[in-house]
């Protein structure tokens, strides 16, 4: 297996080298075009990964990683040598796992990938071909989107959790802008939609892919992680909307959310007017008839208690004609 | 006005703006095992309080007019349930979704027992506080063995409560709750209920 990455990377550099002579050891970047690229990707893959925080990650997969970076190295240039010296922390004989910061665990790998691949969604797909092809512009042979299991549903479900923290981080900073004063804190009805806009704004680049992720995160394998997405979600839109119930107001309100936001995303994937107008106004219609529910909910109830304090009165009344209401 | 919120300059590690209204009585969980924890506790015990509401509420309702009304008001401990709203809006925490039926539940076991004259509502308050408090006491049990340092504000908080429960467990001793006939059987019958009643809440 490693061979064969070996050969596949060595041909792919080969085949870019083309008609170049392999190029005179030396770090010096101004020495050819050839050696400065070789020299400014070893210096980036050594950046990129002193910047990975130090995890405690399976031996295996770190060094499974650096030897294919190391060997793509060492088959594009005739002295590795050079190469280690310019990379002196990426040696894969430690294989400690804990050492400095230039391991990172699996996870963050795959989020490099995953954020890579996102890139060529427009022209793959949400699939695995769009995962390829974000491996390979990180250096990594394509053969490692055989970490992901769940194929399109990680890159689909990475791209929704993605989208759902960079919310959270806008409402987040929205709050504090209030909590310091300097911004009036919106009307409900208002928050909601701004943050219902804001979160699908963000599938716009995706947009005509989008049907297609939908499929996938319907799948039933993925539906868990997609419902657990989409609820902490809503709870968090809830949330920064000031919403602190503690009883079944709190399951209608992020129901009825839920509900806005799931259809709201349907018509927005088949509407073709200027910047998504139709959806907009589409959303604001939800949003009003929520509020309107909420108010004939409130005028319902009271009306109910009306209605009790009534009937109390009344069997008030029949406890006192039959005597029942004495003192004991 | 301060450059920063003021729970900034108390708690320097807490950056998101998540736990901005955090009032310190639960700590911030570190990761998801002890989120679900301190979630079920919280739940449970909110489920609780809401229910021991429920309970005087039914009992008043029966027995307001007579010579206990008084007695059962006393008991009527609304800060506790607003003590918990409170944290459980702080931690956002998720509120059970059987809380209309313990609404139901609590006010018809209050307006039977209450039915059962003065010594039936003593006895269920009795009952009911009784495994409240042991409720109460397992968890300060579970977070003194976790952590106790941590844990500070909301130990105090829960012994409190404790304290509050067992006090009127020992009221309703005093006005005779033992002298029920079949208070064996309905003591149990209730602190069965009590404890399927927490077993459920804690994860629906």
């Amino acid at each position: 297996m490693a061979a064969l990455l070996r050969g596949l990377r060595a041909g792919r550099t080969l085949r870019g080298l083309c008609s170049v002579v392999s190029a005179p050891p030396a770090a010096n970047p101004q020495c050819s075009g050839l050696t400065r690229g070789i020299h400014c990707a070893a210096l980036r893959l050594q950046d990129e990964s002193k910047s990975d925080k130090p995890p405690p990650s399976s031996s295996s997969t770190t060094h499974h990683e650096h030897y294919q970076t190391h060997s793509a190295e060492q088959a594009s240039t005739s002295d590795p040598a050079a190469e280690e010296a310019s990379r002196p922390n990426t040696s894969y004989q430690d294989q400690s796992g804990e050492q400095g910061e230039e391991y990172e665990t699996e996870e963050q790998l795959q989020v490099r990938i995953l954020n890579a691949a996102l890139e060529f969604v427009p022209l793959h797909g949400w699939s695995m071909e769009a995962i390829a092809a974000g491996a390979e512009t990180l250096d990594l042979s394509s053969a490692s989107t055989g970490m992901f299991y769940n194929g399109a549903g990680d890159l689909v479900l990475h791209f929704v959790s993605h989208c759902n923290s960079q919310l959270t981080e806008i409402l987040a900073e929205q709050h504090k802008q209030v909590q310091l004063g300097q911004a009036e804190q919106k009307r409900t009805a208002d928050f909601l939609r701004d943050a219902v806009e804001t979160r699908l704004r963000m599938h716009i680049p995706y947009i005509e892919s989008w049907p297609q992720a939908m499929s996938i995160l319907l799948l039933p394998h993925n539906i868990p992680n997609s419902l657990k997405h989409l609820s902490t979600l809503v709870d968090d839109i809830w949330f920064y909307a000031g919403d602190r119930s503690t009883d079944m107001n709190w399951y209608t309100k992020r129901a009825a959310l839920t509900g806005i936001y799931n259809t709201t995303e349907l018509v927005m994937v088949q509407d073709s007017s200027t910047d998504f107008q139709d959806t907009w106004n589409f959303l604001d219609n939800r949003i009003q008839d929520v509020v309107n529910m909420a108010g004939t909910a409130k005028q319902v109830q009271s009306t109910g208690e009306a209605v009790v304090q009534g009937l109390m009165g009344a069997a008030f009344t029949l406890k006192n004609l039959t005597g029942l209401n004495q003192k004991r | 006005m301060l450059e920063r919120p003021v729970w900034s300059y108390f708690c320097p590690g807490e950056s998101s703006a998540a736990e901005l209204t955090r009032l310190q009585c639960a700590p911030a969980p570190r990761d998801s095992e002890e989120k679900e924890m301190l979630d079920r506790m919280l739940r449970v015990d909110h489920a609780g309080e809401y229910g021991a509401n429920r309970i005087y509420a039914g009992q008043m309702a029966v027995l307001g007019r007579s010579r206990t009304g008084p007695l059962i008001q006393v008991w009527d401990v609304k800060e506790h349930l607003e003590k918990f709203n409170e944290i459980l809006a702080e931690n956002r925490v998720r509120p059970t979704a059987l809380l209309p039926l313990w609404n139901i539940a609590g006010f018809v076991l209050g307006a039977s027992s209450a039915l059962l004259g003065k010594e039936g509502a003593m006895a269920c308050t009795v009952a009911v506080e009784e495994s409240i408090s042991e409720h109460y006491n397992s968890q300060i049990r579970a977070l003194m063995e976790k952590d106790p340092e941590r844990y500070t504000e909301l130990l105090q908080v829960i012994k409190e409560f404790r304290d509050d429960e067992m006090e009127h467990h020992d009221t309703g001793l005093e006005h005779d709750a033992e002298s029920i006939p079949g208070y064996w059987l309905l003591k149990n019958a209730i602190q069965l209920g009590c404890k399927a009643a927490i077993y459920v809440s804690q994860r629906v």
